[in-house]
This record gives C-alpha cells, structure tokens and sequence, in this order.
C-alpha cells in the first residue's frame, strides 16, 4: 500500500467548470471511457513522497545481473547486505545485529514474507523468482502506519509483473562458476477479462567455499519454485487478484555441535535444512466511484522448515538429575558439565547444598556409564503459519484531502518440538489511519497512526507525521517524525528451547529417546522495542539534463531493544539495550543520454548501541555505482561497483560486469549474457567462515522470449 | 392569341416583374451572403438539436434547417446554392452516392475514417473538416509543457500507419524523435512495454482500434507505472488519465463555420483542421507525474500563436 496525492473531489466537475466541456457537445468525443488514473490510483510524486524512497526499476534488476533479492539491495544507500552463510543473506538497513535481520518489513505484492515464528527473512527460501520481479520499492525509514508491525528501519515492497505485462512465453537458463545453475520458465495468456502467469525456476550454487580453517563450506542450496498469478476484471468497479506460490528446496548447513562433555569424537555430518515455502493470497478490489476505492486481501503462509542432525553426547546429558541442576542453575550446571574430568574423582563444585546433592548425583552416574558416547537424532524442524486479512480504503474527501485507513488482523502459529515444545500462537489486530493534505500547492501535510494489539505483547499506537513543502512539483524538501514499534517475536519472548533427541544408539537411562539438560525459556514479559526516527531531506528531479537526486539526514533512536542473540544455553532477553544511527544518504539516478544512464548511492552511518553486538552490521561508509549503456545493434553493457568499509569488520568490494547481446529470431527474441563479479579486497563475506577460493566468478545466461 | 390569351400574357408579365422587383428588393435588403444552410445527420438528438440551435443563433440571416437523413431526397435533387452540412459518417455515404449536388461540409469525420471511406482520394464538393487533434499540434503541445521530451512513443495500427510520414516531418520540424510501434493484438501489451522504454511521452493517434474503452486501462495504467504520460488521443482520454490534448468542441467550430461559410463555396478548403481550439489537462496525473499544471488558456493562446503564418 502506498498512499498518492491529494485528489480533485472530482476531475469531471473541474473539467466541467474549467473549460466549456459540455456532456452534450455534439463534437466532443462521447465514448464512454472509465476514469483509470483515479484519485485513489494516483501516487504521489517523488519529490511528495513522505520519507525516503529507492525504486530498483526492472531495468536496474536486470543490468545488475544479480540472482537474489539481496543482492538487489545493495543498490540501496544505506542497506548493510551481509551473508550468515552462502545460503543466508543477512540483510539490516542502517545495522544492527548481523545474524538476525529482525527489524525490515518485507512484502510481496503486500504480502509480508516475514517469518511468523522466528521472526526472519529466508531471503533466498523466498517463492519468488527473479524474472518474475516488475519492481522492488523500498521506503527507507520506519512506516509501521502504511506497512504494518516490524516496519521497523525499512520496508522493502517486491512487486512482481502483472500477468496482463507476462503474455507468451520466456525461457532462461543461467550456467557458470561456483556450482551456478539456475533455470527460468514462463507461460502468459490472456482471455478477454483477464490475464495469468505461471512460471518455473530453480536455482542451485555452492555458497561459499572454505571455512575460516580452509575446509571445504557445506552452504550450497539448491530449490525449485512454483508461482501462479491471476488477475480477473469481473465489472467496471471490481476485480479480483490471486496467486499460489510454492518453493521446495535444500540449504545445506556446516554440522556444529559441539559436545558438552570433554572426551566425546562422535559427530554427525551436516545440519542441512530442507525448506519449503507456500503462500496463496487473494485481492478484491472495489471502485465505489473514482474519489473511494477498497480492497480486502486475505492470504495464507505456511514455512516448513526441516532439519533433523545427527547429534552425539555422553549419555549423562540426559540425566534428569542434571536437567534438574540447569534449571535450578544454569552456571553451576554449565561449570560442572564442562568440567566433569576435575570433578569425576572428588568433590563437585561449590554450591548450595541442593546443587551440590544434585551435582554428586550426577558425578555418580558419569562414573558408572554416563560418559560413554550416545548418539542420536535431533529434530529441530519448524512449521510456520500466517493467515492474514487486511480491509484497506481509501477515500478522497476533497480536492486536497485524502484518508487512507483500514484494519488488519493476523493469526501466526508456530509449531516446533525444540523451540516451542509443542504448538505457539499469536493473534494480532491493527487499524490504522493516513490523512494527507494538500494545504497550497507548495505545502504538503502527511500523517497517521496506527493500533496494534497482540495477543502476546498488549497494544501500542504509533503515530507517523511528515511535511513537504515542494518548491514546485519536482523539488521537494520534507520533514519527517516517526515512530514505529516492533513486537518482540515468538522466538525472543516465548521460546522453550529443548532437544529431544531420539533413535539413540544405545539405551540411556533406560529409554531410546532422552530430553537433552539443557532448557532455555524465553522471559514472557519483553515488551516492543520502540523506534523514534528524525529525517530531513530533499528529492530533486533536473528534467532538463535527466538527473533525479535524493539525499537525507536521519537520526534514529531505538529504545527498549531486545540485543541478546538466540542462543539455548543462557539466552536472558530483556529490552534493556538502546542504539542511535545518525548520518546521512544520497542516492543519483542520471539518465545521461538515451543510452547510457549512471547511478550511484552513498551512506554514512554512525551507529552507537549499547551492546556491541548491535554495531557489527552497520559500515560507516557504504555505496555503489553503476552505468549502463545500450551499445546500438543489440548490445549492452552494465558496470557496478558496490563497496562498504566494514561489515562485521571485514570490507566489502566489488565490481560487476554483464555485457549482453540481444538477437532477433524471428517473432523471437534471445538475449546472451556473461556475467564477471570481481571482488577487490582479500577479506571473508561478513563472517570468518565465508571465503571463497577465486575473487571472481563468471556466469553466462541465455533468455529466450516470445 | 384570343384576347383571354392576351390578357393572361399581360396579367402574367406584370406579376412576373413585380415578382422580380419583390425579389431584387430582397436581395438587396439581405445581405450578399445569405443563405440556406440544410443540416443532416442519420440520427437526431440534443446534441445535433443543440448545435443546429447554436448556428442559427451564430448567423441568424440564414436559414438553418436540421432535416434527418431519411427525410433527405437525392442529394443532386438539392438546390446548387444550398450549403449542406453532413454531422456524421452515413450522411456522408448518403451524400457520396451522387456526384451531383451541392457543395458539402463534412464535419465530425476524423482522418481515420475519410481514410477508410474514401482512399486518399477527396471527392469534389467535398470539404472534410477533421475532427482528430492535428498531430503538429499536438507534438507542439509536447513541446510546450514537457520541453524535455525528445523521444515520442506513437502506438499505430494499420488504420493509423498512414499518419507516420506525416507525423515525423512534423517532429522533425520540432527536433523531436517518433519513435513508433506498430501494435496489431490489443490483448498484447509486449508491445507497449517495449515502445515504454524508448519513449519519454506518448502521443495518441486517434485511432478507435488502439485506444477505445476496453484497451484504456491497460493503457493508462501501464504507462503510469513507468511514469510515461500520454498526450491525446481526444479530450475523453483526459479525463481517463491521459496528461493534456488539444480539442475542438462546439464553440470553436461554430467559428470555424461561420468563417466558411461567408465564402462563396468555391472557396471552400479539400480539408480542414479546425484553427479554434482549446486544451485540457488533467491537473491530478500532472500533479503525480511531478509535472507543472497545464495552464490551459495560456497553452492554447501560445499554440494558436505558433500557428499564425504570415
């Protein structure tokens, strides 16, 4: 949803008053034409828009020559885009902590692929194929009162290709280094009320190569997708969008357990994940008149994620006894299991009298066969769902005054034997409200709020306000104050963290299934992180030379931030943290002729947090630049440089190169393309353990449409 | 002769030549350029009402008659000095049957259709006043309020193909490029997206096959989304949501009209585009495209200025 200009109470009534256009004029034509670009159709200009906006045009997607959406953001100023592993983009705007990117909302076609349980973005398990992306929109700020909870720092808005714009057939297949294998099909029809488009894809690679010891990194993924879209005009007033997607696929994840229990070799292999994504979602839109449109859309989401490892502990890690201790104490229980050799042979470690009976019960049992090896399974699959409805209206009161407003409610439920021990939901209802007012033709007055109540976090109201006074329609300044709140999510609040570990290789304790000691619970009582953000800023469009620009000032706050990364053993949330990003950003788009066009972005950003961690994922300087040109007679080159001085601590740089050729056959057309990414510093991607062996990679694709 | 004979002969030219003395004394009382102007069109209405209303009270020494097309005779069985006025395209079949007949104003007809029903060949008597915008007109109100525009996407048909020499001598003129796409399946809108990427603005040919109410929103909605406005087809595509078009409506052609038809009808033009006209815009898509108002009298009075040749 995004909420355009102040509208006329009615374009015919001005006609109708400004120039002598009469219904009945024999020489006016008086076909009967529906009114299309409607107060309610119409958005507002760049240089009106209410807060900072990158727009990363089907043009861009496609000179960028990138395979993941991720990669995509890296032509945002301001987006930190880092990598957990080959598979697990960590992308944050501004920062904050590089294993969980918690605070961006994202939404395909309004849909928030956010994950309902743990809170993340699969960016690469999203059921969206590259091709079938139209434009990628991403409001740089927090816009909790238009894009709903977790609108935290950003939104990025993914809008894939109307079906009426996917007719025929296109075809694509993409080869080349580092395991890159990814494949692309896609049929259009159309019928006389409405268009459909179904397409295929899949996508493989190697992920990273070597680990920080130089061995062999198990991230590759391999995943095939599925995505059906209809739109169906039914009258003049109303039509219908749905569509289905569906993803299948493999991440691979390096095996990292590491056992308590000293003198223990076994171990399995890998821990890798099969992910499959499905989302079904279903748009009516209504037209009253041309000043009052609706829609309800209702969606459902299901993330199934599994994960089943092979893990191998002394058999006393199933000791009631020992649970018993670490949910007493989870130090002293940690400090003897870690250090059972010292203890084994005489007294256990200082403690109350209680911790120590437990703990001497527990030594008993190590030395009577609780230290032999025990293997087993762990499943730490998930099951995710999300079932959304959102009634959104719009209405324009007047020529200058126009409300945007609506409800929402959402009903997540997570399901996971060692996250949540069992079955968690959530329910969550919102309304909110957006009134935009055209004061005079240079003052422009934006602002909103919006309710929320969670069933898990109580209510909250977010309030959102911005000016922009327009020098004239393409130059404008703005003012913006926001908040925006973000409910702590099932994981942080309401985690019950325990393995269950079954098929044991051997009998322990009595049974061949055991509950591992270790338990971790969330607090229950986290309350929302608050953001409060400050921004300046211009947005400028020279028509004359072709140069759009747009810089801004920022100063955000978030308070009450809940910093303490998900780990099972001594996982204390509490919204004790803080952290401020101040800086400034800029982004150039320059369509220099009509072939070559050049684009940079720029950020600085200062962070300060409270806890360290919170500081990783934010480079103080960080940009790309691109340039792209049509060659004449089918070529066309793309050149980008993208860079940041410190992402975790390591530095970030590397220039892209796709040189393509277009070649008609006939009603056909094929487009040849190679790829060069060189990496220009020598250092890992965002973690010790991403490495690859070459500093460059080379892929080739062929397109062929018609 | 019998004097009953004789009488009647002199009874007869006595009243003959009061008659022409009644007559002459007419003729001189009127003025020169009085005359019967005879209006047709298939179908009546208030709009054909109203426009017949509005010449008589435009030029109130002639006779305006509206007769409907049934009621018409034979054209050739027309009076020479009538000025005969066809409102839409089956009169004009009607008038074409005969090669005979009066001199003809041809109103409401756009170069579409004379194309369609007459080849390039204009018959004699015939003035075809043209209902679409004038394409240079149109490329110079382009030129006026989106001064940045040089590549204009033109979407064509094979009823429209003909208009693109034309088109492009006059861009020429102006330094501006057509960049023209042929678009012969209106449920394909390849297309338009391909003739999107190379066009800074769109000019619509008023060509009913390519822009009429089933393509209209597919068309406006999809240049919207790459921020392309659309000048023309007509005024009603303005309101849909194309930016601005020139028009002609009832009061400039009633001007149009009654310069013409103070000329003797053998000076009357093969063709005609109107030189009375107005603009529209749509003050809420140039608002959203980040584009200045149409300032809609001032547009016009510096086209029309354009238009004035020595």
């Amino acid at each position: 949803m995004y909420l355009g200009p102040p509208p006329r109470s009615s374009l015919l009534l001005a006609l109708l008053v400004s120039t002598p256009l009469l219904a009945d004029d024999l020489f006016l034509d008086n076909q009967p034409l529906p009114q299309v670009l409607t107060a309610t159709r119409l958005k507002q200009s760049a240089a009106a828009v209410p807060g900072s906006m990158t727009v990363i045009d089907s043009e861009l997607i496609k000179a960028s020559g990138a395979r993941d959406i991720a990669e995509l953001l890296r032509l945002v100023p301001g987006m930190m885009v880092g990598y957990t592993s080959g598979n697990q983009a960590a992308v944050n705007y501004h920062g904050t902590n590089a294993s969980e990117a918690r605070r961006m909302q994202v939404l395909i076609d309004g849909r928030s692929v956010y994950r309902a349980g743990l809170a993340t973005v699969d960016w690469s398990d999203i059921p969206v194929a590259m091709e079938d992306i139209e434009r990628i929109e991403v409001f740089r700020g927090p816009n909790t009162v238009s894009y709903g909870a977790n609108s935290l720092m950003a939104v990025v808005n993914i809008l894939t290709r109307s079906p009426a714009n996917s007719l025929g057939t296109r075809m694509k297949m993409t080869r080349g280094e580092r395991g890159i294998n990814d494949w692309y099909a896609s049929q259009g029809l159309g019928w006389d009320t409405g268009n459909l488009r179904l397409s295929l894809s899949g996508q493989q690679d190697d992920g990273f190569d070597s680990d920080r010891v130089g061995a062999d990194y198990r991230d590759s993924r391999r995943l095939n997708r599925f995505s059906l879209k209809v739109s169906q005009t039914l009258d003049q007033q109303q039509s219908i969008d749905w569509q289905i997607n569906a993803k299948e696929g493999t991440n691979q994840r390096p095996y990292t357990y590491k056992p308590v229990f000293a003198g223990i070799t076994d171990g399995g292999n890998d821990s890798d994940v099969s992910a499959k994504d499905y989302a079904a979602s279903l748009r009516w839109n209504f037209d009253f008149n041309p000043d009052h449109s609706l829609y309800v859309q209702g969606s459902a989401q299901q993330w199934d994620r599994r994960q089943v490892w092979t893990a191998c502990d002394a058999k006393v890690s199933f000791s009631p006894e020992l649970t018993q201790l670490w949910q007493m104490n989870p130090n002293y229980a940690e400090k003897l299991a870690r250090h059972m050799k010292d203890y084994e042979n005489g007294r256990p470690p200082q403690g109350s009298a209680a911790e120590q009976a437990l703990a001497e019960e527990v030594l008993k049992q190590w030395n009577n066969g609780g230290k032999e090896s025990v293997c087993g399974n762990i499943d730490q699959s998930t099951k995710e769902s999300r079932y959304d409805l959102e009634v959104q209206d719009t209405l324009s009161l007047s020529d200058s005054l126009r409300l945007v407003s609506g409800m929402n409610y959402r009903y997540d439920r997570a399901d996971s034997d060692t996250y949540f021990n069992g079955r968690l939901d959530d329910t969550t209802w919102r309304l909110f409200g957006h009134l935009e007012w055209r004061a005079s033709e240079h003052w422009l007055l934006q602002g909103g709020a919006m309710y929320e109540n969670t069933d898990l976090s109580g209510n909250s109201l977010t309030p959102r306000v911005a000016v922009n006074y327009l020098i004239n329609p393409r130059h404008g300044l703005r003012a913006v104050y926001s908040e925006a709140i973000r409910s702590p999510d099932m994981f942080e609040n309401n985690v019950n963290w325990s393995y269950k570990v079954t098929n044991l290789s051997s009998p322990t304790y009595g049974q061949n299934v055991g509950q591992y000691f270790v338990k971790t619970r969330g607090p229950g009582d986290l309350d929302k992180e608050l953001m409060r953000s400050r921004e300046l800023g211009y947005n400028g469009f020279f028509a004359d030379i072709g140069l759009n620009v747009d810089v801004k000032l920022f100063y955000d706050e978030i308070t009450g931030m809940i910093s303490e990364p998900l780990r099972n053993n001594q996982y204390i949330a509490s919204n004790s943290n803080s952290s401020r990003f101040t800086g400034t950003e800029t982004q150039l788009d320059w369509h220099l002729s009509t072939a070559d066009r050049l684009r940079l972005t720029y950020a600085y950003v200062d962070a300060d947090a409270s806890n360290p961690l919170d500081r990783q994922q934010t480079a103080r300087n960080s940009g790309s630049a691109g340039w792209m040109r049509e060659w004449g007679r089918g070529w066309s080159s793309a050149l980008f440089y993208y860079g940041n001085d410190a992402l975790n601590q390591y530095r970030f740089e590397r220039v892209d190169m796709r040189v393509a050729k277009r070649i008609a056959l006939g009603k056909a057309n094929l487009e040849l393309a190679g790829m060069l990414q060189q990496r220009l510093d020598h250092q890992p991607t965002t973690q010790l353990d991403n490495n690859y062996d070459q500093r460059h990679v080379l892929y080739f694709s062929a397109e062929l449409e018609f | 002769m019998n004097p009953a004979q004789s009488r009647m002969s002199a009874l007869f030219g006595a009243r003959f030549w009061r008659r022409c003395l009644l007559l002459a004394s007419l003729a001189l009382a009127m003025p020169a350029w009085s005359a019967e102007i005879l209006l047709t069109a298939a179908e009546d209405g208030p709009g054909v009402q109203a426009f017949a209303q509005a010449l008589r009270e435009q030029r109130p020494a002639d006779s305006v008659t509206f007769k409907a097309l049934p009621d018409m005779p034979a054209p050739g069985q027309l009076p020479g000095n009538t000025r005969l006025i066809l409102l839409d395209l089956p009169s004009l079949d009607w008038r074409l049957q005969d090669t005979q007949g009066p001199a003809t104003l041809v109103l409401r007809i756009s170069r579409l259709q004379a194309r369609e029903r007459l080849g390039n060949h204009v018959p004699a008597k015939i003035s075809l006043l043209w209902s679409d915008p004038p394409v240079d007109r149109q490329l110079r109100l382009i030129a006026n309020i989106l001064p940045q525009a040089r590549r204009i996407g033109v979407l064509y048909g094979s009823d429209s193909e003909f208009l693109l020499p034309e088109l492009r001598q006059h861009a020429a003129a102006l330094g501006l490029e057509i960049v023209a796409q042929h678009w012969d399946n209106i449920n394909d809108s390849r297309p338009l997206l391909s003739l999107f990427k190379n066009s800074d603005v769109l000019l619509g040919l008023d060509d009913p096959q390519l822009y009429n109410p089933k393509t209209v929103k597919n068309l406006l909605l999809s240049s919207y989304a790459r921020q392309l406005p659309l000048i023309g087809p007509n005024a009603g595509f303005v309101r849909a949501g194309s930016l601005a078009s020139t028009y002609s409506d009832q009061a400039d052609w009633l001007n149009v009209l009654d310069r013409l038809l103070d000329r003797p009808q053998a000076g009357w033009p093969r063709s005609l585009y109107p030189d009375h006209f107005k603009v529209v815009g749509n003050p809420q898509v140039a608002r959203s495209l980040g584009i200045e108002q149409v300032d809609e009298t001032a547009v016009a009075t510096r086209l029309a200025e354009g238009e004035k040749h020595p």
